[in-house]
């Protein structure tokens, strides 16, 4: 190898502090997931419940239209923050969810920390909390394409196929709702997902994980509950406590008989205790060994 | 001054890693030497602003060590010996990504990417996935991603770990280039000696937290001691004894070469004065050169 002489000239430019240091991360990691086997099926997958349901929003203006095709189920069509709810709440959208985070979140420390590339973050002008935001706003991404905005589209078009502000005028909060949850939801399984991956070097086992804590929390509860009949075994399950949750938040009926501020306090606790292990799990002194 | 340090001390709990070290640098190429334990990484990890010393004061480039740290990580550029890349990226992607990290427009940083991954001799594989590099690629990688943002002060830590003889010779060659000709200071920290005494002009050699030794090589080396090789016949153990007893430090070498490290002030005829004294035949006496290994050696304790 000979050394190039054209190659290496000083920069004239100046290093200036951004306002957003931590974006490249995030643009990274965007980009890399989109890049990756299966995810495009899945990520289009989860936002089939919002295609369903901005139909569903659509038809209900148009109830005269469809009635041959709906006969007397027009309950299913009442759009109500019950309505918002079912879709923020299904089953299948927290799978999917769950999914997204496979594909987008197992990766984001986890690789860090096969490939030491930890040492090299921390030795630029970034700070431990600007690296979590810059990781942890890739799954904000994914989660918000599918809950957030779906939900404010979700709002609009009711209000646009209206073509008044009848429904707004009788659910003010309901924004508020939509932005509260969906925000709630994806702060945990961000935290959620960054916890898991700090604790492997082995993507592989991450992703196992991002499933099997959320499968198997449920398959628990529905064992004790077959057995015991006690509502309290829905605490176990996160599933359940963010729909206890979400049921709050859009002012609906709890789906078991507890209170929801226990379900808020499990969920709050479980990312409280992921915040303080990655805190202590990734020190940026540790770059120099 | 780059590197401006004085009294500093530092402890982890109740171990005792920095003690009153004071450094003042502005040569192009100094290295940083040490057995294990001595405190370089804390050194490091001092000068790049991770720890606050417990006292004393310093800086770097201008930049205060305990209050202005993220400003000194803006304008240094540090190389881990550590194996680490990002996988999925390729060359120009990696080396652009820690150019904007430190603060580059993403467009001048691509552009500095693809200068500097020239420079160091990776043009014809930046667009290839870093997973598929070679230990010599990625060390080069880890070189280029240290120079993006063209730094005024590299921290290298053993540089040139893990390659073969010509790949170590390659990134020897490019930081000697870097340090001679691009007005770009570095520092180096290195087990492997030759190494330092290929690159560097001075040394730090640091001890127990303490600093053992620092300045220009070539001086360090001349002022302490000189040093001769001989090979002897006879009985040599009274010899030797009244060779130590003159001051002289002595060692043996694995092929039966003695190397006696004597004062400057001393005269080399002594020896000869001696050998004649206890019927010692002296069959080979030439003047050495004292290498860095003997200095650290030396400077360290170690016989």
């Amino acid at each position: 190898m000979t050394i190039k002489e054209k190659g290496y000239s000083h920069w004239e430019g100046e290093l200036a502090e951004k306002k957003l240091p931590w974006w490249p991360i995030t643009r990274f990691g965007i980009r890399s997931t989109f890049r990756k086997k299966f995810f495009k099926f899945f990520f289009f997958g989860a936002l089939l419940p919002a295609v369903v349901f901005l139909v569903g929003i659509y038809i209900s203006e148009r109830l005269e239209d469809f009635r041959f095709m709906i006969r007397n189920q027009t309950n299913f069509l009442t759009v109500d923050p019950g309505y918002f709810k079912s879709y923020f709440t299904g089953d299948f959208l927290l799978f999917m969810m769950v999914a997204i985070l496979v594909f987008c979140g197992s990766g984001l420390i986890s690789d860090d920390l096969k490939h030491n590339s930890l040492q090299l973050y921390f030795s630029r002008p970034l700070k431990k909390g600007q690296y979590f935001l810059g990781k942890a706003s890739v799954i904000f991404f994914f989660l918000f394409l599918v809950t957030l905005v779906p939900g404010l589209v979700f709002f609009i078009m009711k209000l646009i196929f209206a073509g008044n502000f009848k429904f707004f005028a009788s659910y003010p909060w309901l924004p508020l709702s939509i932005i509260g949850y969906s925000v709630l939801v994806t702060l945990f399984f961000a935290l959620y997902t960054l916890f898991l991956s700090s604790l492997s070097k082995n993507r592989r086992y991450v992703s196992i994980l991002i499933f099997a804590v959320y499968i198997f929390s449920d398959i628990i509860f529905g064992i004790f509950y077959g057995i015991f009949r006690s509502p309290y075994f829905a605490l176990i399950s996160l599933k359940v406590n963010l729909q206890q949750i979400g049921a709050f938040i859009f002012n609906q009926k709890l789906p078991y008989s507890i209170p929801w501020i226990y379900s808020f306090l499990i969920i709050f606790s479980i990312s409280l205790l992921a915040a303080v292990y990655l805190k202590n799990k990734v020190k940026e002194v540790t770059i120099i060994k | 001054m780059s590197i401006e340090v004085n009294d500093l001390h530092f402890s982890y709990g109740k171990v005792k890693a920095l003690s009153g070290v004071g450094l003042d640098l502005e040569e192009q190429a100094i290295g940083l030497l040490g057995p294990n334990g001595a405190g370089k990484s804390t050194l490091l990890r001092i000068l790049l602003g991770f720890l606050s010393p417990d006292e004393g004061e310093g800086k770097v480039l201008g930049y205060d060590i305990k209050e202005q740290q993220s400003l000194i990580r803006r304008h240094v550029g540090y190389m881990p010996e550590d194996d680490c890349f990002i996988p999925g990226m390729d060359a120009v992607t990696f080396t652009s990504y820690f150019g904007e990290l430190s603060g580059m427009p993403r467009q001048e940083a691509m552009k500095r990417a693809h200068e500097v991954l020239y420079y160091v001799g990776l043009e014809e594989g930046r667009y290839r996935l870093l997973e598929t590099y070679s230990v010599g690629m990625k060390q080069r990688l880890k070189l280029a991603q240290t120079l993006v943002h063209d730094p005024k002060l590299l921290f290298l830590d053993e540089p040139t770990s893990s390659l073969d003889p010509q790949g170590r010779k390659e990134i020897l060659e490019l930081i000697k280039d870097i340090s001679s000709k691009k007005d770009i200071q570095v520092l180096i920290s290195s087990h492997i000696l030759p190494d330092i005494e290929a690159v560097c002009s001075h040394v730090v050699i640091l001890n127990k937290g303490q600093i053992a030794a620092q300045g220009e090589i070539s001086k360090l080396k001349e002022l302490k001691y000189r040093l001769y090789e001989m090979k002897v016949k006879g009985e040599a153990q009274s010899f030797l004894e009244k060779l130590k007893k003159m001051g002289c430090r002595i060692e043996a070498t694995e092929d039966m070469i003695l190397k006696v490290y004597m004062r400057p002030n001393k005269n080399p005829q002594e020896i000869f004065r001696l050998a004649s004294e206890e019927r010692i035949q002296i069959r080979h006496f030439v003047k050495s050169q004292s290498t860095l290994e003997d200095l650290f050696a030396k400077a360290v304790g170690v016989d």
